[in-house]
C-alpha cells in the first residue's frame, strides 16, 4: 500500500507542472501583456497598478524565467496579494510588522466550499443510490420510466436557472428558506445549536443545486451498473444457492455495483468545484466559486491564478484519495499493487 | 440513420432539434419584432396576443429575442464541439495510432486538462480575453476535447488489432490509408455520439457563461442573458425567466436524447 502511495504521489509530479505549463499559458494569452489588457478593460487601472502586475509575474524578465519563478510561485503556494481586496494575500494568512493578522482569501473561501461539495455528495449518495437500485429492479416498469424520465431533466436543466425559480419558490412568494448569505442577521447573537441549524437553512438550496447534475449521473450510473452486475455467473450462483432475493440484490449485487462509484466520486470533483461558480454568486456564498467570479469580474489575476492552481491541486488530490480508497476496497486492486 | 431514427429517443431528439434549427434559421422571418427595438410604452408586459412572451424592462419583445438567441446557443454549441471533435480526432488520431512517446505526452497532456476544473478554466481564459461570441466558442472548444481524444484513441487501439485492418496493412496499405480508409469510418459512431451529446452541455455552459455576464454581451441576445435580465424582474415579471430557462431545458434535453438514442440504435453491444 504504502508503494502505492508513494507511486501515486510520484505521478502527481508531472501532472502539477503541466498544470503550472497550461497556467502560465493562460496568463500569456491576453493579447500584448496583461498590463496592456488590464488598461484596456479597467481604464482607470493606474500605472502603479500595472507595475505591481509586472513585478508580481516578473513581465520584465525572459520567458523561461518568468515561468521559472512562476514555478516557485507554485511551489512555495505564494501568490501574491489581492489588488481588489485591500492587498489581502490570496492563499494564506500573513502578519505584518505591526503583528496585524490578515487572513488569507482562499483560507477563509476553501472550507465554505468544501463543506457545500462534502454536503452535496452526502446528498448524492442518500437520493441517487436508492434511484439506481429501484430503477434497475423494475427496469423497464412505472418507477424505472419515472426515475429515467428524472434521470434526462436532471441532466438538462440549467442550474442556474432551477436555482432562480427555486429561490423565487422559497423565498420570495414563500418565506421558507433564505435566500442568500451564509447566516441570517442576529446571527452572532444566537445559541450554538441555533447557529448551525441557521447555516443549514442557508445551505440548503445551495448544497441542492450543486448536487443536481450529480443526482442525475450517479442514479444513472448506480442503475446500469446493477444491471450490469446482476447478469454475472455469481449472482446466478448466489440464487441457485438458495439465498433470499433481499441478500443477492444488498449483499452480493449492490456491493459490486458500488465500487466505481468510488472512481466516479473522485472524477466528479473538479465538476464540483467548478460548479460552485454558479451556485455560490447566485445565492451569495462567499465560497471559492464566488471569490472566483469577482476575481475575473475585476480582473483581479493573483486570485484568478491563485484559485486555478489550488482547485486544480485539490482535483489531483481528491483524484489521489478516490484511487487509494478504490484499493482500499478492491481486495484485487490491492493484491495487484502490492506485488 | 434509417435506423437510428427509427429508436424513439433519438426521434424524439431530433424533432426537438430540428424544430429549434429551423426556429434560429427562419428567426428574422418569424420574429414579430425587431429584437433589440426598445419600446417605452411597453414595458414589462405580461404574454398576451401582440407579445408571446411578453416584454422586458427595456420594453423589447422578448418571443423575438428568444429566436435570436436560439441562433446563439444552436451556433456556439455546434461551432464549440466542431472544433473540439477536430482537436479530439487529430490528437486522439495520432496517440492510438503511433503510440509510443507521443501517446504518453497526449494522454499526459489529458490528464493535465481533466485536472483543472473545467468551469474555473474557461473564466480565467475569459478574464484575460474580453468576453465575445468568437471567445466563448473557442475557448469552449479548447477546453472539451478530452473526452473525443481518449475515445478516439481507444478506438485506433483496438480497431488495429482487428483482422481487416492487419490485413490492410500486411498487404502494404500506407498509414494515411489506414487511417482514412479503416480507422476512422469504424469509429465514427462512438464520436458522432458523443459531439451530440457534448453539444448539449455547450449550451449548458454557454448559456451559464452568458448568465453570468460573461458570455454574449448585450444588446445581443442570448438565452443566458434574457434570464441574467430576468432575475431583477423575478418578482413582478416571470415570464423573463420562465421562458429562456424552458428553451435551454428543451434543447438541451433534445441533443441528449438524440445522443443517447443514437447511442442504443447504432451500438449493437449496448442493448439496456
Amino acid at each position: 500500500m504504502i508503494k502505492y502511495l508513494l507511486k501515486r504521489l510520484f505521478w502527481m509530479i508531472p501532472l502539477m507542472i503541466g498544470i503550472s505549463l497550461i497556467s502560465f499559458f493562460i496568463m500569456h494569452l491576453a493579447p500584448g501583456d496583461i498590463t496592456a489588457s488590464e488598461a484596456s478593460f479597467n481604464p482607470k487601472a493606474s500605472e502603479e497598478s500595472r507595475q505591481k502586475l509586472r513585478e508580481l509575474y516578473n513581465l520584465d524578465k525572459p520567458v523561461i524565467v518568468q515561468y521559472g519563478l512562476w514555478l516557485k510561485r507554485m511551489g512555495t503556494l505564494d501568490f501574491g496579494t489581492s489588488f481588489a481586496s485591500h492587498q489581502r494575500p490570496v492563499f494564506w494568512q500573513k502578519t505584518d510588522d505591526q503583528g496585524n493578522v490578515s487572513k488569507g482569501l482562499i483560507q477563509e473561501a476553501l472550507p465554505i466550499t468544501l463543506l457545500i461539495n462534502v454536503l452535496s455528495l452526502v446528498m448524492i449518495i442518500a437520493i441517487a443510490l436508492p434511484l439506481g437500485v429501484i430503477s434497475a429492479l423494475t427496469r423497464n416498469q412505472l418507477p424505472d420510466r419515472a426515475i429515467t424520465l428524472f434521470v434526462f431533466i436532471g441532466f438538462a436543466i440549467p442550474g442556474f436557472w432551477l436555482a432562480l425559480m427555486l429561490m423565487y419558490w422559497t423565498g420570495v412568494a414563500n418565506d421558507w428558506l433564505p435566500i442568500s448569505g451564509l447566516h441570517s442577521l442576529g446571527h452572532e447573537h444566537m445559541g450554538p445549536v441555533a447557529q448551525i441549524l441557521d447555516t443549514l437553512k442557508h445551505l440548503i438550496l445551495p448544497v441542492f443545486i450543486s448536487a443536481l447534475s450529480g443526482l442525475a449521473g450517479i442514479s444513472l450510473f448506480v442503475r446500469n451498473g446493477m444491471l450490469d452486475v446482476l447478469h454475472q455467473d455469481y449472482i446466478t450462483t448466489a440464487r441457485a444457492k438458495g439465498l433470499s432475493e433481499h441478500s443477492v440484490v444488498y449483499g452480493h449485487a449492490l456491493r459490486n455495483a458500488l465500487l466505481p462509484l468510488i472512481t466516479i466520486f473522485g472524477l466528479s470533483i473538479p465538476g464540483l468545484i467548478g460548479g460552485s461558480v454558479i451556485a455560490e454568486s447566485i445565492f451569495a456564498i462567499p465560497g471559492m466559486g464566488k471569490l472566483f467570479y469577482d476575481a475575473v469580474l475585476m480582473r483581479d489575476f493573483p486570485v484568478i491564478m491563485g484559485i486555478l492552481t489550488i482547485g486544480s491541486a485539490l482535483t489531483l488530490l481528491g483524484n489521489l484519495l478516490a484511487d487509494l480508497a478504490y484499493a482500499w476496497a478492491d481486495p484485487r486492486v490491492r493484491r495487484g499493487v502490492m506485488r | 440513420m434509417k435506423r437510428a431514427l427509427s429508436n424513439p429517443l433519438a426521434f424524439a431528439g431530433f424533432v426537438i432539434i430540428a424544430g429549434i434549427m429551423l426556429l434560429a434559421i427562419f428567426a428574422p422571418l418569424i420574429a414579430p419584432y425587431d429584437p433589440n427595438a426598445i419600446d417605452v410604452q411597453a414595458i414589462l408586459l405580461p404574454p398576451s396576443s401582440n407579445h408571446w412572451m411578453g416584454t422586458d424592462g427595456l420594453g423589447r419583445d422578448v418571443f423575438s429575442r428568444m429566436l435570436f438567441g436560439a441562433r446563439i446557443s444552436l451556433m456556439v454549441g455546434i461551432v464549440a464541439v466542431g472544433i473540439a471533435t477536430a482537436i479530439g480526432i487529430v490528437l486522439g488520431a495520432i496517440s492510438g495510432y503511433y503510440r509510443g512517446w507521443v501517446d504518453v505526452i497526449i494522454m499526459r497532456l489529458v490528464d493535465v486538462m481533466l485536472s483543472i476544473p473545467t468551469f474555473f478554466l474557461i473564466l480565467a481564459v475569459i478574464a484575460f480575453l474580453t468576453p465575445s461570441i468568437w471567445n466563448i466558442m473557442i475557448v469552449i472548444g479548447l477546453t472539451s476535447w478530452m473526452g473525443v481524444t481518449r475515445l478516439v484513441r481507444a478506438e485506433f487501439l483496438s480497431l488495429r488489432g482487428r483482422e481487416f485492418v492487419m490485413a490492410s496493412e500486411t498487404l502494404g496499405a500506407r498509414d494515411g490509408r489506414l487511417i482514412f480508409k479503416h480507422l476512422l469510418p469504424n469509429s465514427l459512431t462512438p464520436i458522432i455520439v458523443s459531439s451530440v451529446l457534448g453539444v448539449a452541455s455547450a449550451v449548458l455552459v454557454e448559456s451559464g457563461l452568458s448568465f453570468l455576464g460573461l458570455g454574449v454581451q448585450a444588446p445581443q441576445a442570448s438565452w443566458g442573458n434574457i434570464l441574467t435580465d430576468g432575475k431583477e424582474y423575478i418578482e413582478f415579471a416571470w415570464w423573463l425567466s420562465l421562458f429562456p430557462g424552458l428553451a435551454i431545458l428543451i434543447t438541451v434535453l433534445g441533443y441528449n436524447l438524440l445522443g443517447e438514442g443514437l447511442r442504443d440504435a447504432l451500438d449493437p453491444r449496448s442493448t439496456k
